[in-house]
């Protein structure tokens, strides 16, 4: 199978650090992968890389198959891959806009926009939350409505920055039981964790960033 | 004139709507709200440039805004009546002594100040705004008008300071205006005038409805801003 994603060469300093060196990397279509690796290690960083808010030094990438650069960072990639924050960011409007904002940037037609925007809020149980003002929800549920908003715009591939890093209890099991169907939909997760919960993530690929290269675990 | 003669003498002059007095008021409303909506759209998209993105030259931009905060305005009016005047690089707009000439020197004035609290607003926004904003695929104005908005309060401080600065300027307007009766006649340049001659009444009148006429146009631009004024914590 011809994978999604494939980078190789890829390598980024900051200074006369070099905190990435990445021989080879792929991402298959419709699967998880969890990427593991000590504080600083780069994890972030890659994830930024990936989907265009960072710069680096690279020999080639792919996207299913074609060539891509992601330097700069083409129109098509950034249809296809998504990234959410460690912490989420809400814009200030309602609910419902927050989770169709990518979709009114694609220009899609209202009756559509309602339908999906509803049917994303349903995946992510938030739709009680419809009357809710963005800066009054909780860490979990910004987190559930940031999954609903990438999750809306049908991404080739989702890059989940430590999702469950400031939850605990039922809110982290509410953002961990959805990423499964992410995977099932189609969608490639590459997920930066350091929680045990996300790491032994049933179905999903181990991976860990040591010294700037991606090792399996 | 004592100086409490002198405001019971001011107040008779608002409660008689003097037309003179009326005609100044108009005048200097106009020309700032003019002023302000010219100067607005070009100060804040420079702001959010200069705020966003990396160019050369940045810095020196970024400095000379700072700067010219604090040129007096009297400059700024003299530098704009060389060039407007007869034999200046723009004497041929003929606006020298004109309301057209206040309006170019109140747009240079708000300029300044619209930039740099823009540039302060937007500096100081979270950048996860933009980030998210154009990882979920928005174009480049649509990420700016995002940015924009969740920072609207700061910018509507902009716009109230920008408009404060060019309401309550004199030195440009009485070089640039004239200060001629029914045409270039602005609130501050009347109060210079009258002061000048004595009248101290017409002059008490005039900065009492100088600050009636700020507080009912912040107080507008506080209603705009709508939830600013209801945050924060109940101490």
């Amino acid at each position: 199978m011809t994978p999604i994603l494939t980078i190789t060469g890829l390598k980024k300093r900051f200074g006369d650090r070099e905190l990435l060196n990445i021989d080879e990397f792929s991402l298959e279509p419709a699967h998880s992968y969890v990427l593991a690796g000590p504080n600083g290690a780069g994890k972030t960083t890659l994830l930024r890389i990936l989907s265009g808010l960072e710069t680096c030094e690279i020999a080639s990438a792919s996207f299913l198959g074609k060539p891509v650069s992601l330097s700069p960072y083409p129109r098509m990639l950034r249809n296809e891959i998504v990234y959410v924050h460690q912490h989420p960011v809400m814009f200030s409007s309602s609910i419902a806009e927050n989770i169709g904002y990518g979709l009114r940037s694609r220009g899609v037609p209202k009756a559509e926009f309602k339908a999906l925007v509803e049917e994303s809020m349903q995946w992510a149980g938030v739709e009680h939350l419809r009357g809710h003002k963005p800066n009054t929800l909780s860490g979990g549920e910004k987190q559930r409505v940031a999954l609903a908003r990438a999750r809306v715009l049908k991404p080739k591939v989702l890059l989940l920055d430590e999702p469950t890093s400031s939850l605990d209890g039922a809110a982290k099991e509410q953002v961990i039981e959805l990423i499964p169907s992410l995977a099932r939909e189609g969608c490639s997760v590459l997920i930066a964790s350091h929680d045990a919960d996300l790491i032994n993530l049933s179905g999903s690929t181990r991976l860990v960033l040591r010294n700037g290269r991606i090792e399996s675990l | 004139m004592e100086i409490s003669a002198a405001i019971r003498e001011a107040f008779v002059l608002l409660f008689t709507g003097d037309a003179e007095l009326w005609r100044i008021i108009w005048v200097s409303i106009k020309t700032s709200i003019i002023s302000l909506l010219i100067a607005s759209p070009f100060a804040i998209l420079a702001g959010y440039l200069m705020a966003s993105f990396r160019f050369p030259g940045r810095k020196i931009l970024i400095w000379l805004t700072q700067v010219s905060l604090s040129f007096p305005t009297v400059l700024i009016g003299l530098m704009l009546y060389l060039l407007l005047s007869r034999q200046g690089p723009l004497g041929s707009f003929h606006w020298l002594f004109s309301q057209k000439g206040i309006i170019a020197g109140q747009v240079l004035i708000g300029l300044p100040v619209l930039v740099a609290f823009t540039l302060a607003c937007v500096q100081a926004a979270d950048p996860r705004l933009a980030e998210t904003s154009v990882t979920l695929g928005a174009s480049r104005f649509r990420v700016m008008m995002t940015v924009l908005k969740e920072v609207r309060f700061g910018v509507m401080a902009a716009i109230i300071n920008g408009f404060g600065r060019i309401l309550s300027e004199v030195g440009c307007a009485l070089m640039v205006g004239g200060n001629i009766a029914r045409e270039t006649r602005t609130i501050t340049t009347a109060i210079a005038l009258e002061t000048s001659k004595g009248e101290f009444a017409q002059g008490i009148a005039l900065g009492i409805l100088l600050i009636a006429v700020a507080l009912v146009i912040n107080g507008v631009l506080m209603l705009i801003q709508g939830e600013a004024h209801t945050s924060g914590v109940a101490l």
